[in-house]
C-alpha cells in the first residue's frame, strides 16, 4: 500500500532553488489544528485545574460553556489529527512516525548538546537528518501525551460508563498529560520564534519551505540526502 | 463548635424509613417514584433528592434468616475524599464534623462523585450542582437535632458530643455482642472518623460497605504529586525561555546576521 501510495502520489522536487520543502500542506494543517485545538482546551481546561483561574472562564461566557467548547475543541484535535494519517496525503504522516521513532545514538549526541544551544551557546553534535534529536523527542512528547490525554479524557467524559475505579484513575493521567505537554510546548514555542538559531525553521511550518542554508546548517544530513535523491531523479528523467 | 456524632444503632433500626422522610421533608427534597428492589428496599442509590434511605440484606445462616438493616447517608469523613477532589473548593469541613457543599461555588464536575468511596455524592445534571446530605447542619447549629435523629422512633439514631457518643456506642456494642458476636463499630477510624458511626450487627462487607475505606490513591497521587510537580515543571519552562532570550540577547545572537538565514555552515 506504501508503494502504491509512493507511486501515485508523485514526490514534489523538494530542493527548489534556495530553498528546501520540509512539510507538506497536509502536514502543516495537522501541525496548526493540533496546536490551535491544544491552546484551546489548555484554556478552557484552567478553570478545573484551579479556582483562581475561574475567574477568568467569563471570556468564553462561563465555566460551563468552556466545558462545551472543551469538548468541540478535544474532537478536533483527535479526529482531524486523526483522519490526517489516512486521507489526503498521508504518507508523511507515516514518514514523520518512523522518523520520531528510530532514536539513534546521533540524536543522543543532540540531545546532549541541546541545553547549550537552548541558551544560545554552541553544542557540538553529528549531522542530523530531518528531525533532530530535541524533535523527535518533542514529537514523541506530542504522541504519547495525546494518546493518554485523549484516552482519559473519554473516560473522564463518559465517566457514567465506566467503573469508578477507571475514571479515578483519568484524572491524573489527564493533568500529566496536560503537564508535559504545555512544558513542552512552551520551549517548542521559544524554539520556534524566540530562539535566534532555530527560528528560522518557523517557515517551513507555514509554507512548508525551509532555507538551504538553514537545513543544511541544522540538518545536513537530510539536506544531502535529498540532494543525491534529486539528482538522481533528474538523471533518470533525462 | 466541638466536634459532633450521630450514632447509627442499627440493632434498634426497625427499617420503617421515617428517616427518609423526615430528610425529605426538612431539606425540601421532592418525592421520587421509586419501586420494590428486594422485599423491603425501594432505593439502592442515592440521588440529588435522597440523602438518605434504607438498605435491607436477608442473610441466611443454619437455616435461620438475620435480617440486617441500615439508614445509608453521607458518612461525613474527617478525611473527606470528595473535598479533596472538588475542582472548585465548593466542599468544606465544619469544626463540628460535618462535611458540606456550597453549591454557589459548585460546577459540577463530578470529581467528588467518583471518589467518594461511599458513592455518596450526585450530581443535578440540569443545575450543574452536586448534592448530598447536609447532616442537617442548619438544624444542628441552632441547637436542633438533625431531621433523621428527630423522628427516629425506635432510637436507633442518637446525637451528641463525639467523646459521649463514643462511650455510648462501646457500651452499646458489649451488649449486642452477646446475641450478635460479630456486630462491630464502622466509622471510628475508617476515613480519620466518620461523623455518623455505626453499629453494625456483622461484618461491614454484609452491608455492601467497604471494609477499608479509603482516599483513593490515586487521588493522592493526583493532588499531591502530579499538580505540585506539573506546576513546577510549566514554570520551569516558562523560566527557561525567559533565562534564554536573556542569554541570547546578552550573548548578541540576535544581531548575528549569520543567525537570520538559519545559521552558519
Amino acid at each position: 500500500m506504501a508503494l502504491k501510495m509512493e507511486t501515485r502520489n508523485q514526490m514534489p522536487k523538494r530542493i527548489v532553488e534556495d530553498k528546501v520543502l520540509r512539510f507538506s500542506a497536509g502536514e502543516r494543517l495537522s501541525h496548526w489544528v493540533h496546536a490551535i485545538s491544544f491552546f484551546v482546551l489548555l484554556f478552557t481546561g484552567l478553570g478545573v485545574l484551579s479556582t483562581s483561574f475561574q475567574p477568568a472562564m467569563a471570556i468564553f461566557g462561563g465555566i460551563q460553556v468552556a466545558q462545551l467548547i472543551h469538548r468541540i475543541a478535544a474532537i478536533f484535535f483527535v479526529v482531524v489529527v486523526g483522519l490526517m494519517f489516512f486521507v489526503g496525503n498521508p504518507r508523511y504522516h507515516w514518514r514523520w512516525l518512523k522518523f520520531v521513532f528510530s532514536f539513534k545514538k546521533s540524536d543522543w549526541q543532540h540531545v546532549c548538546a541541546f541545553p547549550k544551544e537552548f541558551f544560545g551557546g554552541h553544542g557540538n553534535y553529528p549531522e542530523q537528518e530531518k528531525y533532530n534529536g530535541g524533535e523527535k523527542i518533542n514529537s514523541l512528547i506530542t504522541i504519547f501525551g495525546t494518546i493518554f490525554i485523549t484516552l482519559s479524557g473519554v473516560v473522564m467524559w463518559f465517566a457514567s460508563s465506566f467503573p469508578p475505579a477507571l475514571v479515578r484513575w483519568a484524572y491524573p493521567v489527564h493533568d500529566l498529560s496536560m503537564f508535559i505537554m504545555t512544558a513542552a510546548a512552551i520551549g517548542h514555542i521559544y524554539l520556534g520564534l524566540l530562539h535566534p538559531d532555530s527560528r528560522a525553521a518557523m517557515s517551513g511550518m507555514i509554507n512548508g519551505y525551509v532555507s538551504t542554508k538553514f537545513a543544511r546548517a541544522h540538518h545536513r544530513e537530510w539536506y544531502e540526502r535529498l540532494k543525491k535523491e534529486q539528482s538522481m531523479n533528474e538523471q533518470k528523467n533525462v | 463548635m466541638a466536634r459532633k456524632t450521630v450514632l447509627i444503632d442499627t440493632s434498634l433500626c426497625t427499617g420503617c424509613k421515617a428517616c427518609s422522610v423526615a430528610c425529605k421533608e426538612w431539606n425540601e427534597l421532592s418525592a421520587e417514584k421509586t419501586q420494590l428492589l428486594t422485599s423491603y428496599q425501594t432505593q439502592n442509590a442515592f440521588t440529588t433528592k435522597t440523602w438518605t434511605y434504607m438498605t435491607f440484606v436477608e442473610k441466611y445462616e443454619d437455616q435461620k434468616m438475620n435480617w440486617f438493616m441500615r439508614k445509608a447517608q453521607c458518612f461525613h469523613c474527617a478525611d473527606p475524599a470528595c473535598m479533596k477532589a472538588c475542582s472548585s473548593n465548593a466542599i468544606t469541613k465544619t469544626e463540628s464534623g460535618y462535611v458540606v457543599i456550597d453549591q454557589e461555588k459548585c460546577i459540577g464536575c463530578g470529581y467528588c462523585v467518583e471518589n467518594c468511596p461511599f458513592g455518596v455524592p450526585k450530581v443535578d445534571q440540569v443545575k450543574k450542582k452536586s448534592y448530598k446530605c447536609t447532616g442537617c447542619i442548619d438544624r444542628v447549629e441552632n441547637n436542633l437535632l438533625p431531621a433523621c435523629v428527630n423522628t427516629c422512633q425506635p432510637g436507633a439514631l442518637s446525637f451528641g458530643e463525639r467523646d459521649a457518643m463514643l462511650t455510648q456506642a462501646k457500651k452499646r456494642l458489649a451488649e449486642v455482642q452477646k446475641t450478635h458476636p460479630k456486630a462491630q463499630l464502622y466509622g471510628e477510624k475508617e476515613m480519620g472518623g466518620t461523623t455518623y458511626l455505626y453499629l453494625l450487627l456483622d461484618s461491614p462487607e454484609v452491608y455492601d460497605l467497604p471494609v477499608n475505606p479509603t482516599v483513593p490513591l490515586s487521588l493522592t497521587l493526583w493532588k499531591d504529586v502530579i499538580r505540585p510537580v506539573g506546576t513546577v515543571a510549566v514554570g520551569g519552562a516558562a523560566a527557561a525561555v525567559v533565562l534564554g532570550v536573556f542569554a541570547n540577547l546578552f550573548r548578541g545572537n540576535y544581531s548575528n546576521s549569520d543567525n537570520k538565514e538559519g545559521g552558519k555552515d
